[in-house]
């Protein structure tokens, strides 16, 4: 007998803590600064409703539809969508691309445990300037010889655990009641440093006008000049992509624990909406304009530019370090960010576990600790190799390029092979909200096609180049090809399960 | 903040405020049935 969720709340806030992560709090705000301010919510509400919520509405739906069957994971779920020996392979994506991600995303995760508890101690005071905070960083992420780095993987296997032991009790003693506590924690957490940074007013008194309602212009002033750059219509469209945690496999998975006659267009929308507010009112009031009013309008803008660590790691804890009571602040900063970080990453194990437990009739707590293994041994690379660029690698293939490819195969898979009005049917099964009927027409022709294009764009503007290696140091390169075999292997690997599953469950003739 | 930038502020958090209170009680009200 599978698990079910036992409360609606419980699987939309599991959803909506899967797809609120880092990026809502470091990543949005950074590119909607670059982009044309107030003018990229344009693009980003566009991409919304055209790509990220018809997506979700798949996922949820194709989740549901595999659940009934007792699949709750891609590849098996895709062969009941199409008949076809190839499908179940495409599925293998969504147990691979998850795993991928966790393999580097649980060390990260790591790194806000740890700099949560540097903020109690007081240790980040210490450092008083940007390549101050940097140098701390980098000796505690094991770039040059440092004992910090011991502490750092002291807190490594300490976040490893947590997020085993929560998957390890199941969904309703682990997942749902992890995010029923977790998420409004984070919300009041966010709220509270929301307050502080709308009430800094202008710190530095020698320049009055780098103050927090600047810093709010400085992100939400419209450039409408950007929205005729084709660039900043990617980046909004693939910030969606990332933001809602489409395209990964997790909310099939999540969804497939649902009966068939349980809504998932109104807890679909729920989710995202939550997502939303988590990053457009709570996210983009956070670090830009603190930025602005500590470092001014320059300052701001190389924040901006400098990329998700550097905001989260480097500029916030040396902001903190220059407010009153700013280690508290900093706490709540990275525990909230651990919070995000922690509901993701759970959700990347569940693929995996359904997978196992589902398709090889194996007990859940069995899978856990078989992926456990596993995943321990993957984790090493990134870890060890982090100043070669295999994070970075792993994080260009799983985490960007398959994302885009497998919910580009899933749309085409549910809207053209399964057709769109099964799909239609499907998503409005038990449906407590209807869905205006022009969606029909979106989902069938304009999502497929939105995507088509991210994919096209990608694949030339990035792709081609990363495959290629250009611009990776000569001393990087054995590094990043063996990161590559080894995913290649990994994906491999995953295959022959899937194939194996598929024998197991069907008994393909040889 | 140009009023420029104020107008696009309270739209999108009107409008995202507006969907999460709407979402948020209507999930609250009606439980699945079967759960």
């Amino acid at each position: 007998m599978r698990e079910r969720w036992t409360s609606k709340i419980g699987i939309i806030l599991a959803v909506a803590g899967s797809a609120i992560g880092l990026g809502n709090f470091l990543r949005f705000p950074s590119q909607a600064a670059q982009n044309g301010g107030g003018a990229f919510m344009i693009p980003y509400f566009i991409s919304l409703l055209l790509l990220g919520i018809p997506l979700m509405w798949i996922e949820w739906a194709v989740g549901r539809y595999g659940g009934i069957f007792g699949h709750g994971s891609a590849p098996l779920i895709f062969n009941r969508l199409w008949r076809h020996r190839t499908a179940k392979y495409f599925g293998a994506i969504g147990i691979f691309g998850p795993i991928a991600i966790f393999i580097y995303y649980i060390y990260i995760e790591s790194w806000l445990v740890g700099y949560c508890a540097f903020s109690l101690t007081g240790t980040l005071r210490h450092h008083a300037t940007r390549e101050g905070m940097l140098a701390f960083l980098q000796r505690y992420q094991g770039i040059g010889s440092s004992r910090l780095f011991l502490y750092s993987y002291l807190f490594f296997l300490v976040t490893f655990f947590v997020n085993f032991a929560v998957i390890y009790r199941g969904l309703k003693g682990g997942i749902e009641t992890l995010c029923t506590i977790a998420l409004p924690i984070l919300f009041l957490f966010a709220i509270i440093i929301v307050v502080r940074v709308l009430t800094v007013g202008a710190p530095n008194p020698a320049h009055p006008d780098w103050n927090i309602y600047n810093g709010m212009g400085f992100l939400w002033n419209p450039d409408f000049s950007a929205l005729l750059n084709s660039r900043v219509w990617l980046a909004a469209a693939g910030q969606i992509f990332f933001t809602l945690s489409v395209g990964i496999g997790v909310i099939i998975t999540y969804a497939s624990y649902l009966s068939k006659g349980d809504d998932i267009v109104l807890s679909g929308l729920t989710a995202t909406s939550l997502n939303e507010f988590a990053e457009v009112i709570l996210g983009a009031s956070i670090v830009i304009p603190l930025a602005f009013a500590f470092f001014g309008h320059a300052g701001a803008q190389e924040v901006a530019k400098s990329g998700s660590f550097n905001i989260g790691f480097v500029t916030m804890p040396l902001i903190f370090s220059n407010m009153s009571h700013g280690m508290l602040f900093a706490f709540l900063w990275f525990f909230l960010l651990f919070l995000a970080g922690l509901t993701s990453s759970i959700s990347l194990l569940e693929p995996a576990v359904a997978f196992l437990s589902d398709e090889f009739s194996i007990s859940r707590k069995k899978a856990v600790v078989l992926i456990a293994a596993a995943t321990f041994v993957l984790c090493q690379f990134p870890i060890f190799f982090l100043a070669r660029g295999v994070m970075d690698d792993i994080d260009f293939w799983a985490g960007s390029f398959f994302l885009v490819v497998f919910g580009m195969v899933e749309c085409v898979l549910f809207v053209w092979v399964f057709g769109i009005e099964k799909a239609w049917d499907e998503i409005h099964h038990g449906a407590e909200l209807y869905v205006p009927r022009f969606y029909k027409f979106v989902i069938k022709y304009v999502t497929p096609s939105f995507l088509i294009l991210i994919l096209a764009f990608w694949f030339f503007q990035q792709a081609v180049p990363t495959f290629l290696l250009r611009g990776v140091p000569r001393e990087n390169v054995p590094y990043i090809i063996a990161t590559r075999v080894g995913l290649f292997g990994m994906f491999a690997a995953i295959m022959v399960l899937v194939r194996k599953a598929y024998r197991i469950k069907f008994g393909e003739s040889k | 903040m140009s009023w420029s930038g104020w107008i696009f502020l309270i739209l999108s958090w009107g409008l995202i405020l507006g969907v999460v209170i709407f979402c948020v009680v209507r999930a609250l009200k009606e439980p699945y049935k079967d759960l």
